[in-house]
C-alpha cells in the first residue's frame, strides 16, 4: 500500500531533488523521521544525503528567517512544513525572508522553497478550513504555488524548487486531500510549463472555470455533472497571478465560475473576479461567480466542507452556462 | 572599592575602576590604543548623528565597546546581524563616512533610517520584525557550520528583544543544532528600576542562555578590555565547533548621567593614562580626525539634498 502513495512519490522526487545539487539542505521539524507526512523519507534512506537534512526544534516564529539565513550564506533550502498552518505563526519571519534579496539590494539571492501541506483530509478542522493561501499572496516578493492535480504532484514539487533557485521564496501549496491519496499510474515528471503560467486543463468554449489545489478535480468532475462544454484553467500559481493569461481565458468564452478551497471573502476568488471585471467586462455574458468552501471556523467533523462540493459547483456552473 | 547601584553584579572585568587591571589580568593581545581610537570615534559618530536629528534616531553613547570589539574580532568574511544602534559597526568595518551618514539617514539603501548595512562589509540589514535579524543570523551560521567553513556568524540585540518570540527559539535552535553562533546582547544597566520594556526579569539574559546549555557569559560593558576579550572567546569557540557562545555586556547609557567610571571611552582613556600612552594632545589630534572627516561627510550629505 505505502509503495502507492503519491506521499511516496513526492519523497522519491525530494530525494532526487537533493542528489542533483549539493547545495540543497532539507529543514523541518521531524524531517530525520522522514517528516508528518514522510516527504523526507526516501531523503534519509540515502547515506549520502542525511548530513544537508536539518531537523529542527518547534520554532514556528523564525523558521522561515531561520532558512533565509542558510539561504544567505549559499545554501538552497527546502523546508518541509507541518502544513501551511505553521506559517501563519511564521508570517513576520516569512516576510523578512521574502524580502531579503531585495532589502539587500539584491546582493544577497534567497532561493528558499517551503513544502506546505493544505486543506481539509487529516480531520483536523479550524485553521485546515482557512484562506491560509490568501494571507501568503499578499506578502510581497513571494511566489505561491499551488499543486492541483495528483499525477503533477511531483513535476510540482521540482517546479517550485528550481522557480525558487531563480525567483527566490517559493511557498508551493500541496492540498492535504491530494497526498493521501494514490500515486497516479501515469504521473508526469515535467510540469511542461512555467510553475508560474495558467494551464488550461479542459477543453470547452460555453463557459470558463478557473479553480486550483483540492478545487481543481472537484471543478473538473463538476463540469462532467453538469453536462457542459466548459474550459478548465488551473490557476495554479497563487502569486503573482498570470494576469494576460487568465484575461485572455476569461475573454475566450465571457461566462466564468471560480472554483476556491476556503471561504470566499476576499482572497484570490475575490481578486480574479476583481481583475476580470477590470480587464473583460466588455466581453462578459454573465456575472462572475465564485464557489468556495463553507464559513469558518469548522469542527474537525466538518471539515471537509472547507472545499465545495461537486454538486453545488455543478450547479452554478449550469446556471452561468445557461445565463 | 565600594560597589554601587551602577556597578552591575556577577558581571565580569578585568579593568577597574580607574583603568587599572585587576588580580593579574593581562591584556590578552588587544591594541588598546588602536581599540581606544575606535572607541572615541564611535562616540564622536554618535554624538553627531544624535545632533542631526536622524528620525527615530537613539543614541549608543556608553555602548561602543560591544560594537567595536564585535566589529574588530569578526573576521572579514563573517557577517554581523545587529540590532539598532550600530553605526558605529559599519565605521569600524571600513565603510567610508559619506556612505556611512547617507546610509543613516536612509539616502542610500533599502533599510529605514538609523542604520548602516552593508552586504559587501558583511553587515546584514535590519528586520522591521522586531528580533527577527537574530533569526536570519542564526541560519547563516547554521549555514557555515552544514558548509564546514570555521566561521562564526554574530548577531547584536538589546536585552529589550530577549523577551520576543524570536529570541527564545533563536536560543533553541542554537542549542540544538550546535550552532557557530556568537550572540552579544546589550544589557542596559538601570540603578532606578527597570521598565517593562527592558526584558528585565530578574536575571540575567546570560543565566537564561546558560539554562538552555549554552555557553554564556556576562560582563561589565564599561570595561572594554573584558568586552574585547569575552566575546573573542566566543568567537574561537564558534569557528572551533564548539557551539553558540552568548556575552551579555552591561551598558550604561550616558542619557542616564552615570558616573565617569561607567563610560567604557574613558576607563580605557584612564588604562592608558595610567601607561603613559595617552595625553591631551593624542586626545586632540584623536577627535581632530574623526571630526574633519564627519565635517567632509555631512557636507557631502548637504550637497546631495
Amino acid at each position: 500500500m505505502s509503495d502507492s502513495s503519491l506521499r511516496d512519490r513526492l519523497a522519491a522526487v525530494v530525494a532526487d531533488l537533493m542528489r542533483a545539487d549539493a547545495r540543497r539542505v532539507l529543514l523541518g521539524e521531524d524531517v530525520a523521521d522522514g517528516g508528518m507526512l514522510g516527504l523526507s523519507r526516501a531523503v534519509m534512506k540515502d547515506a549520502g544525503l542525511r548530513a544537508r537534512v536539518c531537523p529542527t526544534p518547534l520554532t514556528p516564529t523564525v523558521l522561515a528567517a531561520h532558512a533565509a539565513g542558510l539561504a544567505a550564506a549559499g545554501h538552497h533550502p527546502v523546508v518541509v512544513l507541518p502544513g501551511v498552518e505553521a506559517l501563519l505563526e511564521g508570517l513576520a519571519g516569512l516576510r523578512e525572508a521574502a524580502n531579503w534579496s531585495w532589502r539587500t539590494g539584491g546582493e544577497v539571492p534567497v532561493p528558499l522553497c517551503l513544502l506546505a501541506p493544505c486543506g481539509s483530509g487529516l480531520g483536523r478542522g479550524g485553521m485546515a478550513s482557512e484562506a491560509m493561501a490568501s494571507m501568503l499572496t499578499l506578502v510581497p516578493g513571494l511566489t505561491v504555488l499551488c499543486a492541483g492535480r495528483a499525477e503533477e504532484a511531483g513535476a510540482w514539487v521540482r517546479a517550485a524548487v528550481e522557480h525558487a533557485a531563480n525567483a527566490g521564496p517559493t511557498v508551493l501549496l500541496l492540498p492535504r486531500r491530494l497526498l493521501l491519496g494514490a500515486s497516479p499510474r501515469a504521473p508526469s515528471e515535467d510540469l511542461g510549463r512555467p510553475p508560474t503560467a495558467a494551464h488550461r486543463v479542459r477543453e470547452g468554449d460555453a463557459l470558463t472555470v478557473f479553480a486550483w489545489g483540492e478545487a481543481l478535480p472537484v471543478a473538473l468532475a463538476a463540469v462532467d455533472l453538469a453536462g457542459v462544454e466548459a474550459a478548465v484553467v488551473d490557476v495554479g500559481c497563487l502569486a503573482p497571478l498570470d494576469h494576460l493569461r487568465l484575461e485572455d481565458e476569461a475573454r475566450a468564452t465571457g461566462r466564468l465560475v471560480i472554483v476556491h478551497p476556503g471561504p470566499g471573502p476576499g482572497g484570490v476568488a475575490a481578486e480574479l473576479a476583481a481583475r476580470f471585471a477590470d480587464a473583460a467586462i466588455l466581453h462578459l455574458d454573465a456575472p462572475v461567480v465564485r464557489v468556495g468552501g463553507a464559513e469558518p471556523p469548522l469542527s474537525p467533523s466538518h471539515e471537509a466542507a472547507a472545499t465545495p462540493r461537486v454538486e453545488r459547483v455543478a450547479e452554478a456552473i449550469t446556471r452561468i452556462a445557461r445565463y | 572599592m565600594d560597589t554601587t547601584p551602577w556597578d552591575p553584579e556577577g558581571a565580569a572585568a578585568l579593568l577597574d575602576a580607574e583603568g587599572q587591571l585587576t588580580g593579574g589580568a593581562t591584556l590578552g593581545g588587544v591594541d588598546a590604543k588602536g581599540y581606544y581610537k575606535q572607541l572615541v570615534a564611535a562616540r564622536s559618530l554618535d554624538l553627531r548623528l544624535s545632533r542631526a536629528g536622524v528620525p527615530m534616531w537613539a543614541s549608543a553613547a556608553g555602548e561602543e565597546a560591544p560594537l567595536v570589539a564585535t566589529a574588530r574580532i569578526a573576521q572579514a568574511e563573517e557577517w554581523i546581524y545587529s540590532g539598532g544602534r550600530d553605526a558605529a559597526l559599519a565605521m569600524v568595518r571600513g565603510m567610508p563616512l559619506p556612505e556611512l551618514v547617507a546610509r543613516v539617514f536612509g539616502r542610500e539603501g533599502r533599510e529605514p533610517p538609523g542604520r548602516a548595512s552593508s552586504p559587501a562589509r558583511r553587515i546584514a540589514p535590519a528586520t522591521e520584525a522586531l528580533a527577527m535579524h537574530l533569526a536570519v543570523g542564526a541560519g547563516h551560521a547554521h549555514g557555515e557550520r552544514l558548509a564546514g567553513t570555521g566561521r562564526a556568524t554574530f548577531v547584536m540585540c538589546g536585552e529589550g528583544s530577549s523577551t520576543t518570540a524570536p529570541f527564545a527559539e533563536v536560543l533553541a535552535l542554537a542549542a540544538s543544532c550546535d550552532l557557530p553562533l556568537v550572540m552579544v546582547v546589550r544589557s542596559q544597566l538601570w540603578p532606578n528600576g527597570a521598565p517593562a520594556e527592558a526584558g528585565v526579569l530578574g536575571d540575567s539574559v546570560a543565566d537564561r542562555a546558560r539554562a538552555c546549555g549554552l555557553w554564556a557569559r556576562r560582563v561589565d560593558g564599561a570595561d572594554p578590555i573584558a568586552v574585547h576579550n569575552t566575546i573573542a572567546s566566543a568567537a574561537e569557540r564558534a569557528r572551533l565547533g564548539r557551539g553558540t557562545g552568548l556575552v551579555d555586556v552591561v551598558v550604561t547609557s550616558l542619557a542616564h548621567d552615570p558616573p565617569a567610571h561607567r563610560d567604557p571611552v574613558e576607563r580605557l582613556r584612564r588604562f592608558l593614562d595610567g601607561r603613559g600612552e595617552w595625553s591631551t594632545t593624542f586626545q586632540d589630534v584623536v577627535e581632530a580626525d574623526v571630526r574633519a572627516r564627519l565635517d567632509q561627510a555631512f557636507s557631502q550629505l548637504e550637497d546631495s539634498a
